[in-house]
């Protein structure tokens, strides 16, 4: 299997994503402000280990029209996820403030919303790698 | 000419050249115009249109 080198840095960078967000989504109960900002330190600092090695063992480096007309589609499958996830989260939080009478101090509805909103930035962050990734494997 | 050469002279990646000799992806006209200049044949000799998705 050939891989361009946008190729390896999407793979790269969805093993980042899995191997940061993985634990924190399913291996923590409890959300806190510094878990979300560790984990954004995190997948940085994994982002430039892992495209520091892929640039350093790539020798031909071009991206081109076709790199560019799927990471449009990649972001263009991310955002539509993002805003449907959005809308979803709102009307749930609409329905359970209203309908579903839930009650909670403000500290602990900025910690869901916080939670919630991450998460959605997160769904859309792969949805996008992985949209490239498939378009990438069809050829296009 | 291999691939690579031709994807280095035109300025694209190997995959796109694969790509484009699978009939996978359709290149920009500027692209297209680069590949036949390279390869010395025109436009019409080096990509044919065919409807219903054949190139």
């Amino acid at each position: 299997m050939s891989l361009s080198y946008r190729e390896k840095s999407l793979y790269a960078s969805l093993v980042a994503e899995l191997v940061v967000y993985g634990p924190y989504f399913f291996l923590h109960r409890q959300n806190s402000v510094n878990k979300v900002a560790g984990m954004i330190v995190a997948i940085i600092v994994l982002q430039i280990i892992l495209q520091s090695i892929i640039a350093g063992f790539t020798r031909h480096r071009v991206t081109d029209e076709r790199d560019r007309l799927i990471e449009l589609r990649g972001y263009r499958a991310g955002y539509l996820t993002f805003v449907s996830l959005m809308a979803l989260g709102l009307a749930m939080l609409w329905f359970h403030a209203t309908v579903g009478h839930l009650h909670m101090d403000n500290r602990m509805m900025g910690l869901h919303f916080l939670s919630v909103f991450f998460g959605i930035l997160v769904i859309a962050d792969i949805t996008k790698t992985a949209t490239q990734i498939i378009a990438y494997r069809r050829a296009l | 000419m291999t691939q690579q050469e031709l994807a280095d002279r035109v300025g694209v990646t190997r995959q796109t050249v694969i790509a484009i000799e699978q009939d996978k992806y359709s290149p920009s006209l500027e692209t297209a115009f680069k590949v036949a200049m390279v390869l010395g044949v025109s436009l019409e000799q080096c990509f044919q249109y065919e409807p219903h998705g054949k190139r």
